[in-house]
């Protein structure tokens, strides 16, 4: 038997997998009732498919564009090819982005993400992710995970943030 | 400020300097290479500039067995098909592409093919899709400006179904890059300039951007240092070669700095302006950055006024006070780009391109957000951000 093989400590791989839950619902949450998502993601061609993956084992979300102009969770693995990948090019950086250590651009500009698919949709769907970190994450953290924290009014910031949270519950009580 | 982590990659071999053309061969040979096929279009063949390769083979046991000469301006896979037909019925073993941006583009389109014995091209597009080395490839550039000799991307566009297809890999990376002074010694004056501003503004956001490193860093400020001492020296005197040699280098150093750190705002505006307006690469390129950098000037001063050095030279850098340099290293470029406005009619303006609108400006600053380069520029850029930029730029 081959001793060699180190895991990953497991409460890494635990938290990236549930922070990759918790972007796809609150994702699909805020592409329901934020008006500047919606407004992005009526950008994405309709049956869109994408995915955030660490490879070469996962954790994954996936994600579509449904045909009423939503974006819905797909789940942790995809029915077909996807149309556009961000990989993780190992757990340790998912581990660093999600535990806002190091924000979405810091990680594409240290080489820690593969970007495959059409670069203008990927584009948008990181507008999609800055937007939601910016009205559901507490400002100090929103900052270390954001380029630059935007210009929100504090009823905005809790008005928008509260909307996602309520469309999170709704869609897993009511699916 | 030390970068927490970075990557740098170059495998390319640089041929460089007076009768490197002659090297080929002997290049050819170390890889165990001997009937190449080249690529090139109607302008090089035109010029007389593929001559000079034609030339190198003469006393080497080798000769090329066919050329190509008839690569568009926008290439697209029906080319890259009929080529890689051409290199397989001759029985090529190695590929040397002579020009400009579209010509390599094309050269590494059908080095995939050909080394991976493939005839749909778009099944090979993609990150990291290609798993083996492809065939021998040199690149021998004719512009010194675009820096796609020292690059791993290509993209073609497929014309029956519309799309660009995007191909990024290591191994799309030349063996060798051939600069020879000859082969941009004819250029014209408003091509050698807007190509310059290419290169110029490829080697300023790599030291700019959010990926830069310290090697990309090295090779980007001696790319300024080149532009800014030999742009002007050549076109009071277009056959310099040692200036033309040197301009070379810089696109090529800019290229290497580019392709490991990235590119940003100016790229981003640029590359939307050439798609909406269809203007050239270069051109946009000197139009858009002093106004980039003046954009990312409060978040990245330091930075920019590090480039004051490499634009103007240790005596106006240590004449002009720490919290002045960015300011004065955009008035270093603003004053660059006038000269070569009087010289060559180079836009410095949207404007005065006499090619855009202002109702563009919108459209404009949409497709800026969805290009990839933005994602690299220091300070983040919202639609306000690059319509405000923009409207400078009128």
């Amino acid at each position: 038997m081959n001793n060699n093989k180190v895991k990953v400590n497991p409460w890494k791989r635990r938290y990236v997998v549930l922070m990759m839950e918790v972007i796809g619902r609150s994702m699909e949450a805020a592409s329901q009732v934020d008006r500047v998502i919606r407004g992005e993601v009526a950008n994405l061609p309709d049956r869109l498919m994408f995915e955030m993956r660490v490879i070469p084992n996962g954790p994954a979300l996936v994600m579509v564009k449904t045909d009423a102009g939503n974006l819905r969770y797909v789940g942790t693995s995809a029915p077909r090819k996807v149309d556009v990948a961000m990989k993780f090019k190992h757990l340790q950086h998912a581990f660093l982005v999600f535990s806002f250590q190091e924000s979405t651009a810091r990680s594409f500009a240290n080489d820690r993400i593969l970007l495959d698919g059409e670069i203008a949709y990927a584009m948008k769907i990181v507008r999609c992710l800055n937007r939601m970190e910016s009205l559901i994450l507490p400002k100090f953290i929103a900052q270390r995970a954001l380029k630059r924290y935007p210009d929100l009014s504090l009823p905005e910031k809790l008005l928008g943030g509260g909307r996602i949270y309520s469309q999170v519950a709704k869609n897993l009580i009511w699916g | 400020m030390t970068k927490s982590y970075y990557e740098f990659f170059c495998p390319v071999k640089i041929v460089a300097g007076s009768a490197a053309l002659e090297h080929i061969p002997y290049e050819l040979s170390n890889l165990s290479a001997s009937r190449p096929l080249i690529i090139t279009d109607k302008g090089v063949r035109g010029a007389g500039l593929l001559d000079h390769v034609l030339n190198a083979f003469a006393e080497s046991d080798m000769e090329v067995v066919e050329i190509f000469d008839d690569v568009p301006p926008d290439s697209s896979t029906k080319i890259v098909s009929r080529i890689a037909e051409l290199y397989r019925s001759n029985k090529c073993d190695s590929i040397i592409a002579v020009g400009g941006g579209s010509v390599i583009d094309t050269s590494k389109g059908v080095n995939i093919l050909v080394s991976e014995n493939g005839t749909d091209l778009a099944q090979f597009s993609g990150v990291g899709v290609l798993k083996k080395p492809l065939k021998p490839f040199f690149v021998i550039p004719t512009t010194a400006g675009t820096g796609s000799e020292v690059t791993q991307v290509a993209v073609v566009s497929d014309t029956d179904k519309q799309v660009k297809l995007p191909f990024t890999s290591y191994f799309l990376l030349p063996n060798a890059a051939i600069l020879d002074p000859r082969m941009t010694l004819t250029l014209p004056p408003h091509i050698t300039a807007m190509t310059a501003m290419d290169a110029m503004t490829h080697a300023i956001e790599a030291f700019t951007g959010m990926a830069k490193n310290p090697i990309s860093d090295a090779y980007a400020t001696l790319a300024i240092r080149k532009i800014s001492e030999n742009l002007i020296r050549v076109l009071d005197k277009p056959d310099d070669v040692d200036a033309r040699l040197e301009l070379a280098q810089a696109s090529t150093m800019a290229g290497i700095a580019f392709s490991n750190s990235m590119v940003g705002l100016v790229h981003s505006l640029g590359h939307s302006l050439g798609a909406l307006c269809h203007l050239p690469h270069g051109l946009c390129m000197n139009l858009f950055l002093p106004f980039v950098l003046e954009y990312n000037l409060d978040g990245r001063g330091d930075v920019i006024g590090e480039l004051l050095l490499y634009l103007a030279g240790a005596e106006v850098y240590a004449r002009t006070p720490t919290h002045q340099r960015g300011a004065k290293a955009i008035e270093v470029i603003r004053q660059m780009r006038d000269e070569l406005n009087r010289r060559c009619k180079l836009p410095r303006t949207l404007s005065e391109t006499g090619k855009v609108t202002q109702d563009q400006l919108s459209k404009l600053a949409d497709m800026a957000l969805d290009d990839g380069s933005i994602i690299f520029n220091p300070v983040d850029v919202e639609r306000e951000d690059a319509l405000a930029v923009l409207n400078n730029a009128w």
